[in-house]
Parts: C-alpha cells; structure tokens; sequence
C-alpha cells in the first residue's frame, strides 16, 4: 500500500506520488533474480539516484544495502 | 528568494520545526540501523544504556553516546582495514577512500555502497547550486583524483547537474591554467591555497585571470576559503566569486556551503545532518553565536553511520536569519574557523593560524609562508614568519614588507613579536590539497 504522506505526514503531491510509486517499483524490480546483469546494474544505478531524489524530498529514507545499492 | 536559487526548496525553505521533525525521524531511523547492524553502536549502545526507542525529541539526542577519531582509528586497529563501525564489508561497497594523511598519521578508511555514492553527490549538489553553479556553466577541477576523497563528490555532483565538466588532475599548475583559460572555464575547483598558487602562474605566464570567463571558484578542503582576506585576494587576483565549502572524509562529501548571497558564513545542510556545537572540554552544548566544537550527524552514508562524531572543528553556529537568501538552514558564522587544537601558546600569547593568514594575506606580495615555532637554548619561545616574495621582487622591497608584517602580526597579537624573515624563491613547501603551514619544533632537541 503507498503512503499517501511524507515522513512528516504531510499529503504527496501528484508528481510526488509518482515520485515514489516509481521508486518502490525499481525496489521491486531488484528483487527479481531473472535480471541480467547489465538490466540489474542499470536498475541499481537508477535506484540509487531515485532514492535521493525520496530522500531529498522527505518522502522515504531507509537503507538499501540489501539490496545491493 | 526564488525557488529556482535552492537545489531542494521544499527542505531550504522549510519552517526550522519541520526540520527539527524530520530530522528526528531520520535520527531513530539510523539509529535502528546501526544498532541492528554495526559491531561498533551495538556495542556503544549498551555500553551507554541507549536504545532507539529513547529518542523521543531531539534533545534524546544527547543520549547517544559520541564517537571521536581516536575511537574510531582504534577501532581500525583492532579490526583491520575497516574497524566495527561498518554494517557490512567491502563486498557491499562501491568505492573506497581514506583521509588525505597530510598529519602523517594512519590515515582513516571508508567505504560507500552505490546510494552512499550517489549521495555524497548530492550533498555537492545543495552547495553548487547554492552558489550558482548550472547546467551552462563549464567547470574546471584542479584535483588529483586519487584515493583521498576530497573533490570526487563535486566531480559527480557537477555530473548530475548537468554542467560540461573538465576533470584537471594528474596535470602541472601551468597546464591547469592554460586549461582552465583555453576550454572556457566558467567554474573552478580547488583548495583556497592553490587557488592562490593558480594566480600565481597565471602572473608568471602573462595571463590575466580576471579577464578569463571564470565567474566562481568553489573551495574546499582548507578553512581559508572564508578567511575574508585570503577570500578577497582570491576575488581580486581571479575576478570572480569564491565560495566556501567543507566536509570531510567522514562523512564522505560535504556538509555546508556558501550560498550566492555570501553571508560570510556556510549554510549547514539540515535536512541530511545534525550539526551540534559543544564546548570542547565539557562536551555540553553552546548557543548562537558562541564558539565550539562541530560534532556531527550524518543520515547519508548507510555502510558507515555516523553518530555524534566530534570532529575537533571549531564553529559558530548563527541562525539562518543571518543570511538574506531565505533558506531555514542555520550557518556557520566564518566557516570552519579552524580546528580546536591548533591554536599554540607563544609566550603567554595565544596565536591561531587563521589569524595569522588573516594578516598575511593583506600583504598580496606574499607568495607563500610558513610559521616556524621553535624554542630556544634559555627555553624561550620564538615564533618565525618565513615568507616568499615573487622571483623578481627586488631587494629593495624587502625590509618595507617585513618591518610592516612584524608591526601588523604584533598589533594583531597583543604585541607579540614575530620574527619575519624572507625565504628563497621555491624554498617553501606548496600544497595543491590541505596546507600545513604551521610548524611547531619546540618539543625536538635543540639542534636537533
């Protein structure tokens, strides 16, 4: 279910939303094992500059380690 | 102020009770994080009786016990490379750096995943949009590129903003110069100290900076770049704007920038760390205005959390009304004024570099210099400026500048009389990163 708040509980705005939509399912992408190498590396690349744009604006901040980013 | 002046407005510009709520819930956040995962809090944590749950405001803040260099390089020792601070090794990262060992002392390790990385970017982002760095402008780095991390995070974060980026290193200062004039360098990078060295040569080679297109010089690395003397030499000798930055290995980028506004301070980037300023002896917090030692919390790097690190800066914190630009992000009044044990007691006189820099560089002769402490036979302290002019300076010069240095430090000094003597063209060393021009001798041997 996506937030429909920022960490400050503060209600999204539709480019936000997308923002965030988007982010979470690069997230989910990662978690695939049916991604070749080169789609993998670019999914992480693009993860980690997502999340800064969801940090930056308040609207997620966790650790991906896990993940590989 | 508009929008378009803030790399993030909605963080910028946001009320300081907005601030202070987002950072708390990055503050518990992290703090979870690095009791779950890393050896080094799991420890601290119990040792201190502190658990995440405890943060309730961020005055809970305090009860996270601090961590200090020598804890850190101890921790290294002990678990080589990388110490228990890490939440997990190297397999995980992306890059690794360490400090630029300009002290001679083992220098400190870090490692960053791919999102630390791209972070570390970011955080450049906030200071050179800040100073008006965009997509249009050409930008020149005078960096090494090698394993210290100093200037790779303004590299990426120029990338990222999409500006046409000239990466100088591994080149003589006389190609730098012809570089950053031949490709039409509107930004340049580099220490305060070698941004002066560039001008230098650019002299030497019957250039004129201030008639190239360079419009800002971004520095970092060094306190000078917010010393308004060497800083208005800088903008004289180059006929641009200079804007301070700083950071540090710990972190992995920067953490305060000088907006366009140049309020004669650096906005502290609130939204990705907690700045606290504590009296260095007793560790209890200071308020606006008051001098203190910088210690920080960082919520980006996630491989190595940083938690109440004491970084042994010495600070002012102001308030963000301060500046007129209209970010909420509080300053540092002078940037970082140096750090807490680098002022020498000479003779009962307390003596900081920076203040002597301060005088130096009214003296725009001066190329270079290097303050000598030694202690003679009967144990009395001496204090030497050692100073050099340009190649050509004719002798008749000389006694004019030094007698006018020695009335000016002293004056500056309650009255303590420096020795100022004249060094050989090249004699002196040259820094292209940090500049250690204190030389502190009296603990050697006389003779020695």
């Amino acid at each position: 279910m996506q937030p429909s708040t920022d960490l400050l509980g503060r209600p999204l705005t539709p480019v936000e939303t997308e923002l965030l939509d988007l982010y979470h399912r690069l997230k989910a992408l990662l978690e695939r094992d049916d991604l070749e190498p080169c789609a993998r590396a670019a999914v992480r690349n693009a993860l980690a500059a997502l999340w800064n744009g969801v940090n930056d604006l308040a609207l997620e901040h966790e650790q991906l380690i896990d993940l590989g980013v | 102020m508009a929008a378009s002046e803030c790399w993030n407005p909605k963080a910028e510009t946001a009320s300081r009770d907005e601030l202070a709520a987002l950072q708390l819930v990055k503050l518990r956040r992290l703090c979870e994080w690095a009791a779950a995962r890393s050896p080094w809090y799991r420890e601290s944590f119990r040792q201190a009786g502190f658990e995440p749950e405890q943060l309730k405001t961020l005055d809970d803040l305090r009860r996270i016990p601090m961590l200090t260099r020598d804890q850190w390089m101890a921790s290294q020792a002990e678990a080589p490379p990388f110490g228990r601070l890490p939440v997990a090794g190297p397999e995980a990262a992306i890059r690794y750096h360490t400090t630029s060992g300009t002290t001679g002392r083992e220098p400190l390790r870090a490692l960053d995943s791919a999102k630390d990385w791209a972070w570390q970017a970011e955080m450049w982002c906030y200071g050179l949009w800040g100073f008006g760095v965009r997509p249009a402008d050409v930008a020149y780095v005078a960096f090494g590129y090698g394993s210290f991390i100093g200037f790779w995070g303004l590299h990426y974060g120029l990338e990222k903003i999409g500006t046409l980026n000239i990466p100088g290193g591994a080149q003589t200062t006389e190609s730098r110069v012809k570089q950053i004039v031949n490709f039409g360098a509107t930004v340049v990078a580099s220490t305060p100290t070698y941004a002066l060295r560039l001008a230098q040569e650019a002299e030497r080679l019957g250039i004129d900076l201030a008639d190239s297109p360079v419009e800002r010089l971004i520095l970092s690395g060094e306190p000078a770049g917010s010393i308004p003397q060497t800083k208005g030499l800088i903008e004289r000798l180059w006929g641009a704007k200079a804007g301070d930055t700083a950071g540090m290995t710990e972190i992995g980028t920067i953490m305060i920038f000088e907006c366009s506004h140049q309020p004669g301070g650096t906005h502290i980037i609130e939204d990705h760390f907690i700045e606290e300023v504590v009296d260095p002896a007793s560790g209890e917090p200071v308020g606006y205005g008051e001098q203190g030692e910088r210690v920080v919390t960082s919520f980006g790097r996630g491989i190595m959390p940083l938690l109440r690190y004491r970084t042994a800066d010495l600070v002012c914190k102001v308030p963000a009304s301060r500046c007129t630009c209209g970010r909420s992000f509080d300053l540092y009044e002078g940037g970082i004024l140096g750090r807490v044990d680098d002022m020498k007691l000479v003779r009962g006189t307390n003596v900081y570099p920076r203040a002597v820099e301060g005088v130096v560089r009214e003296f725009p002769m001066v190329e270079e210099f290097q303050l000598l402490l030694t202690r003679d036979a009967a144990m009395l302290d001496r204090i030497a400026l050692r100073v050099e002019l340009p190649p050509d300076a004719g002798d008749d010069t000389w006694p004019e500048i030094r007698d006018a240095l020695a009335k000016a430090l002293a004056e500056a000094h309650e009255g303590l009389r420096f020795e100022v003597e004249r060094a050989a063209p090249g004699e002196l060393p040259r820094f292209e990163l940090k500049a250690r021009r204190t030389v502190d001798q009296r603990d050697q041997p006389i003779g020695a």
